[in-house]
């Protein structure tokens, strides 16, 4: 990690094919009571600081659910999901 | 109390866990209902072995720590909290050997409940082919769990596992009475985990980086935000198609062997009672539902198949969006696709999902998906009414026909899913989809599913529709007619007056009393309807005319076949559905909104159908 990142920003915010490291996971005020839960299986799943993630497609509707893929499996994550997830992009050219 | 040994499958979501249960079993599944939850029960005997062991197949699940009624379930039974079931004797955990670290943090947490565990590295032919290497003795001895390597394909690794079970089980007891684990709160942080399986996988794995290519190139279209509604469109058409057209060969001839059948009694019998109960009662019943048996079996396949391949998860994703607007999303995107088979096991997938709401529309609308004991009653209405015929150089207008009746069952779902929606707003669930990797669908596994299915149909048809068809025979066979009668004996029998006192209050659609008859068996299992239409006219004609679509096309008028067709679409609910939703849902409220609200729409379509096709006809 000692090459240069851009600063944190969340998944929503970036395009098909960028790659990304997870920095945080964010509370998301839309999933109420049960957003501590949400971000359990997130991490359960692997969203971890560190994590690397690829950003594959985007669903049929305005850009919504997106596809990802974190340590070798691949999600479907909807907008608001993907707005709790802070990454640092890496830029291309460097993997 | 059971004197086996009591195993149980534990793993997450699509790691292979059915296919390894089916091949310890020998594909030999009893498929029960756990005692107060409605999750099915996949239990089996492994084979081949010199003390039977029981084993269960739990739903899948990525954690302990639950998010939806499936996954309470998987834990409850691991815990052994579930009433009447016993804490299992041993944990198989199975592990996709290409999604190591989502596996093994199950596996991890399973350890902390220090319950005798074996693990099952599935998949290794698939693992070995991307480049991946497991050192599996040391990461074995590292973690203190003995670790096989399977291939759920063929049976090697398999009879390897067989035999560290079989071994097992000869040198420990069995569990005796109640005992109930508890879960203590998370000790360790989520991130402590994963740095240990970080850990684990640096000293005993190698992987490669890349994602295998050509899994990504189908996702790229499959996926594809246009296209991949297209292709998914395209597949459902070809489906339809296929149950229409490609089962015709198989089905003409079982009904051919029906006919033979039924001439040759007619010619060797002597007239009497015997004949005509063979005639028309049996053969009528039996022959006339049975003769749609390839046409389930090729939905099936497909449903099967699509699940198999994991592109069924692929539909879910490009649907959430379209689907949410409805109150629904891509979660209930599988359990409805399955009701076209049959609502039960739709309404029992429901389970999937974890918004309790989501799961209550989803219910609410899965019965309006047309499920294959519809498929005879279109069939021969279908049959008897629209010609064969070819549109735009491809499409074969039955087969047309039959797509638009399963369309109206989508777009009426849709609608109703709408309007349950706009109640109470609240706070949104997470979608949170595994996209699990492309597979080619085993042919073992394939049959075993079809099996399975096809054995359910052929249970029903030699009981219950056997039961039904006899008693329906009775009733419209006595009694017979008074001396000097004019009209048709079977208008003077039991099913003659009950279905003259029906039809008055469907006479608005255009139903003849025929009909009426029809229907009241229906709500045991829909496609009985063909075979009391088959016995009521086959009971009331002279001739032994076995082919009741002809003698349908002589007798109603299309506006009416149309009116049944449209009923049918909304069909007032099987007994066994309506008896899955009372469990689901728990509710007699909702239970008894369920079966009105599908009455009344039933009713108020096939009158809207018969009322328009009139007007158009006349």
């Amino acid at each position: 990690m000692n090459s240069y990142t851009f600063p944190s920003i969340n998944l929503l915010q970036c395009k098909k094919g960028t790659q990304a490291r997870v920095t945080d996971i964010f509370p998301q005020p839309k999933f109420g009571n049960q957003d501590p839960h949400v971000s359990l299986r997130l991490k359960e799943l692997g969203f971890l600081p560190g994590a690397r993630i690829e950003v594959i497609g985007f669903g049929f509707l305005g850009a919504d659910p997106l596809a990802l893929k974190v340590n070798g499996t691949k999600f479907a994550l909807r907008r608001t999901e993907a707005e709790k997830i802070g990454v640092e992009i890496i830029p291309t050219g460097n993997h | 109390m059971t004197h086996f040994h009591r195993f149980a499958l534990v793993g997450n979501p699509n790691c292979g866990k059915t296919s390894l249960f089916n091949r310890l079993t020998g594909a030999r599944a009893k498929v029960a209902n756990y005692p107060g939850v409605t999750v099915e029960k996949r239990s089996g005997i492994i084979t081949g072995l010199a003390s039977p062991i029981e084993i269960l197949d739990l739903p899948g699940t990525y954690s302990l720590f639950v998010t939806s009624p499936d996954e309470q379930v998987a834990r409850d039974i691991i815990l052994g909290k579930l009433e009447g079931e016993q804490l299992p004797d041993l944990l198989i955990a199975v592990v996709d050997a290409c999604n190591l670290r989502l596996g093994m943090r199950l596996v991890m947490e399973l350890k902390s409940l220090n319950r005798p565990m074996v693990l099952a590295l599935n998949q290794m032919d698939e693992a070995k082919r991307r480049g991946i290497v497991i050192d599996t003795q040391s990461l074995s001895t590292a973690i203190g769990i003995p670790i096989i390597e399977t291939i759920a394909v063929n049976s090697h690794g398999v009879d390897q596992l067989r035999k560290h079970l079989d071994n097992y089980a000869q040198n420990t007891s069995i569990l005796e009475g109640e005992q109930i684990l508890t879960l203590s709160d998370r000790q360790e942080s989520i991130e402590a985990l994963y740095a240990e399986i970080e850990s684990l996988m640096s000293r005993f794995v190698v992987q490669p980086v890349q994602y295998p290519v050509w899994q990504d190139r189908i996702d790229s279209v499959v996926m594809h935000p246009w296209l991949g509604i297209l292709f998914l469109f395209s597949v459902l058409l070809v489906i339809f198609q296929a149950v229409f057209a490609w089962a015709t060969p198989v089905v003409d001839l079982i009904d051919a062997g029906f006919s033979q059948t039924g001439s040759w009694i007619s010619t060797y019998l002597p007239d009497g009672i015997l004949k005509d109960f063979l005639i028309d009662g049996l053969i009528a019943g039996v022959g006339g539902v049975l003769v749609f048996l390839p046409q389930i079996i090729i939905l099936f396949f497909f449903i099967l198949v699509l699940e198999d391949s994991g592109y069924l998860t692929r539909a879910a994703f490009l649907l959430d969006r379209p689907m949410r607007g409805l109150g629904l999303s891509g979660r209930s995107f599988i359990p409805l696709l399955s009701s076209f088979a049959c609502a039960v096991p739709g309404i029992m997938a429901t389970r999937t999902i974890s918004d309790p709401r989501e799961r209550f529309i989803t219910i609410m609308v899965a019965p309006l998906m047309t499920c294959s004991a519809r498929l005879p009653v279109y069939a021969l209405i279908i049959a008897a009414f629209i010609p064969q015929q070819t549109v735009w150089g491809i499409f074969n207008l039955q087969g047309l026909t039959l797509f638009a009746l399963y369309f109206a069952g989508i777009v009426s779902a849709a609608l109703i899913a709408w309007i349950l929606r706009r109640q109470a707003a609240r706070e949104e669930f997470p979608l949170l989809l595994e996209l699990p990797s492309y597979r080619w669908p085993m042919a073992y596994h394939l049959l075993t599913g079809l099996r399975e299915r096809a054995w359910i149909f052929i249970r029903r048809v030699g009981t219950i529709i056997l039961a039904l068809s006899i008693v329906l025979w009775f009733l419209a066979t006595f009694p017979g007619a008074p001396e000097g009668a004019t009209a048709p004996a079977i208008e003077y029998s039991y099913a003659g007056q009950l279905g003259t006192w029906m039809q008055p209050l469907f006479a608005p659609l255009g139903f003849n009393w025929q009909m009426c008859i029809a229907l009241i068996p229906a709500m045991g299992a829909r496609e009985v309807a063909v075979s009391a239409l088959a016995t009521v006219y086959a009971v009331g004609e002279d001739s032994i005319d076995v082919a009741l679509g002809t003698t349908l096309a002589a007798s109603w008028s299309l506006p009416v076949a149309f009116s049944y067709l449209a009923w049918f679409v909304y069909a007032p609910q099987c007994i066994s559905t309506i008896a899955v939703v009372k469990r689901e849902t728990n509710s007699v409220k909702s239970t008894v909104f369920f079966t009105l609200y599908l009455f009344a729409l039933a009713y108020f379509a096939a009158w809207v159908t018969y009322q328009i096709a009139s007007s158009i006809v006349s």
